[in-house]
């Protein structure tokens, strides 16, 4: 496991999540257009630049914010992410096994909460077997 | 685990950002292994204990009853 000890300044980390957050806001609204929902574009463009501008903004103040940019993170909130990863996770595969199961429930395949699950757990396998030979 | 980085910290009469400064850790790093609500990794530690010129021993107690005796 890779695990930032000590905090490094690096100013320009603090501009990446907020651009992904705007890339990611500007491709939302190309597929909506395309899909013939524009206000539906618009609103989901508007959100991540409110959500990237809320990150560049409020960083000086809050440790969850920078830990969140990465900029100045050291190894307790290297932590922090790889248990919120975690346990975000956790969450999605619980979904997606319910919704399999009410699924088929319903008489339907599944899909694609099956090959949802089916990648989950296939990349948890693989991460175990990859990180024991690593650890 | 209980330690005693507070008491050392105070008794050099700095403050939680002036030994994260030092240290390259944020300042609720340092509050939180006071508190003992996060555990610093062995390099941490060591840095700890380094930086107070005593051994991590000393610093850290896995059994909670020496550090605060």
């Amino acid at each position: 496991m890779s695990m930032e000890t000590k905090r490094v300044p690096r100013p320009h980390v603090k501009w990446v999540l907020p651009s992904l957050s705007l890339a990611a806001g500007v491709a939302y609204f190309i597929a909506a257009t395309l899909g013939g929902k524009l206000q539906l574009g618009l609103e989901m463009f508007g959100i991540m630049v409110v959500f990237g501008a809320a990150l560049l903004l409020f960083g000086g103040r809050s440790e969850t914010i920078r830990g969140l940019r990465g900029d100045e993170r050291d190894e307790r909130f290297a932590m922090i992410d790889l248990r919120a990863t975690a346990y975000t996770a956790l969450v999605l595969i619980l979904v997606i096994v319910g919704a399999f199961i009410y699924e088929l429930a319903r008489g339907r395949s599944g899909a694609p909460y099956f090959w949802l699950g089916a990648l989950a757990g296939v990349t948890y396998l693989v991460s175990v077997a990859v990180l024991r030979l690593r650890s | 685990m209980r330690n005693l980085v507070r008491e050392l910290r105070s008794g050099r009469g700095l403050s939680q950002g002036q030994l994260a400064d030092a240290l390259g850790v944020s300042r609720q790093t340092i509050n939180a292994i006071e508190t003992e609500r996060y555990t610093p990794s062995l390099p941490l530690a060591l840095e700890l204990a380094r930086y107070f010129k005593t051994s991590v021993e000393e610093i850290f107690d896995v059994d909670g009853d020496k550090a605060r005796a």
